[in-house]
């Protein structure tokens, strides 16, 4: 019988790091999360900008925070986009993390039915490339 | 408020101009354009040299070239005094309006043309990057059925999102595209509210059938002064009387409530400023990229209660004939998206309305409209720009 090959799917995207974000993704590929924080408005902001979004101040710090949230929202992906054909049904979701911002990812080491809002979860990195590690969330307990 | 710089209704819409929406038509937008500009010059008598102003929205198709609109008046043989393009999506047809109104009112230019034109089929240039290359393409998000997932799941927690609701909504539409014969053909067709909730779910709790689809196309309308409207012998003219736009609503606040939308403001104003409440609003003519896009509009802008959006689709008449017509010619869920010029879609029905041209589909004794816009979905929020226009015969 001959084998027909398989496809081969394509790769994840992999984000383009710019001058800007290049402190997350150095935290990222040690597995942690780094979040800019504003030291005046006394506030973390994400997604990380060249500027402060209260105060207009180009003076941004990174700290690394607890990586801890909860689901915001989420949905179940059944028509994947590009990378991630052959991984549905995926889950994506929009957490809320314990410093009062929000990022959109995805859910690991848990099934569709497993998911509420509200839920407990922590952050953990999958390996996308030699040079990035990709922030996923997965139940605290 | 602002100030309301259409009370004086000095300004006013001539004409307008729409393509059939055709799926991957292997047109051009300058093709589709054309067609455009030829049915506003037959209708009004003029010629290009007539026209000194443009204004067109950023196509999905174009976005490679930086000199779109400079492109687009060689192509159509003008020599603009006032150029505009807008990238605000699809508020970009209203946004147009209001500013084109602000040039003609200040003597910039005497007589505009306005087109969307967008060929999304046959040619897709888009490369967002930024943010949404490094923060949302990798984690799989399904583009703005994702996004609208996530808005849906929210919702559905704190309320009762009856899917019957949308589905009525999606009925509704389908009949505007049933007489609409500019709708993509395929969409001529009725559906039940059971096609509606079995259709295939893409980003749950989102279906096929809750969203646009991409059509080639192009719309537009020509505007002047009304003194030079008057003179002309133009005398069907339908006068814009209240505008209001806001882009990324509270831009800076990291946690807010997803569902609170830019509506939330400009829906009120622009009824403030027209002195109107949502009981005057004869005809609603709502950016439609998604039926739960028409949901919210219809709470934040004040047609019914908060979380009463679903209901309200259930319970409403929401034909020409009805209780509040809604999209009469199918909108773009009904009738088909043509990419960014797909606020001009809605628009342009609103003026086919008012100057009493919507055949079977006619509202009767039109007097006004609201139209609105919506442009582009933000990183984990509903959409960017929102934009809200009260338009009169």
């Amino acid at each position: 019988m001959a084998e027909t090959p398989a496809r081969k799917p394509l790769p994840r995207p992999l984000p383009t790091p710019c001058h800007t974000t290049k402190p997350f993704w150095e935290a990222a590929r040690k597995g942690k999360l780094a979040l800019q924080y504003d030291p005046l408005a006394k506030r973390y902001q994400f997604w990380p900008r060249p500027i402060s979004v209260v105060t207009g101040q180009q003076n941004l710090e990174w700290r690394i925070v607890s990586g801890l949230g909860r689901v915001y929202s989420y949905t179940i992906t059944h028509v994947p986009t590009a990378g991630f054909e052959g991984k549905t049904p995926y889950i994506v979701a929009l957490i809320e993390l314990d410093e009062g911002v929000r990022m959109i990812a995805n859910m690991i080491n848990v099934r569709p039915e497993g998911m509420n809002i509200g839920m407990r979860v922590k952050v953990d990195f999958e390996k996308l490339s030699d040079e990035i590690n990709f922030f996923a969330f997965e139940p605290t307990e | 408020m602002r100030k309301n710089y259409f009370a004086k209704r000095d300004v006013c819409i001539v004409a307008y101009g729409e393509t059939k929406l055709d799926r991957v038509s292997g047109k051009t937008v300058y093709e589709l354009a054309a067609a455009v500009a030829a049915e506003l010059f037959k209708r009004t008598g003029l010629k290009p040299a007539d026209i000194d102003g443009l204004a067109l929205s950023t196509p999905f198709s174009e976005t490679s070239n930086p000199f779109y609109s400079t492109f687009m008046s060689d192509y159509l043989g003008l020599s603009p005094r006032w150029s505009q393009i807008s990238d605000i999506g699809g508020a970009s047809a209203t946004g147009n309006v209001a500013r084109a109104t602000l040039a003609l009112q200040n003597g910039v230019c005497d007589v505009a043309m306005l087109i969307g034109a967008d060929a999304p089929n046959t040619r897709n240039r888009v490369d967002y990057g930024g943010y949404r290359g490094e923060f949302w393409l990798p984690t799989g998000l399904q583009g703005p059925p994702g996004a609208f997932g996530l808005l849906m799941n929210r919702y559905a927690k704190d309320h009762t999102l009856d899917y019957r609701g949308l589905g009525a909504l999606a009925v509704a539409q389908r009949k505007g595209a049933v007489r609409n014969p500019l709708a993509y053909e395929r969409f001529r067709q009725e559906i039940t509210i059971e096609d509606y909730l079995n259709s295939r779910l893409v980003s749950t709790p989102l279906r096929l059938l809750d969203s646009v689809m991409y059509c080639d196309g192009a719309n537009g309308v020509l505007m002047m002064t009304t003194e030079v409207a008057k003179r002309r012998g133009l005398e069907k003219r339908i006068y814009p009387i209240a505008y209001a736009e806001l882009t990324n609503f509270k831009a800076a606040e990291q946690t807010p409530d997803i569902l609170e939308t830019g509506f939330s403001v400009v829906g009120p104003e622009v009824l403030a400023m027209a002195g109107m409440t949502t009981a005057d609003i004869q005809q609603f003519h709502p950016y439609d990229d998604f039926l739960f896009a028409v949901m919210l509009q219809l709470e934040q802008i004040g047609f019914c209660k908060r979380g009463e959006g679903s209901q309200f689709l259930r319970d409403t008449d929401l034909s020409p004939t009805g209780r509040l017509p809604i999209n009469t010619g199918g909108g773009q869920i009904g009738a088909g998206q043509p990419g960014l010029a797909g606020g001009g879609l809605n628009l342009v029905e609103a003026v086919r309305q008012l100057m009493g041209e919507a055949g079977e589909r006619q509202v009767p004794n039109p007097r006004n409209a609201m139209v609105t816009g919506i442009g582009v979905i933000p990183y984990g929020r509903n959409w960017c720009s929102s934009s809200a226009m009260i338009l009169t015969n």
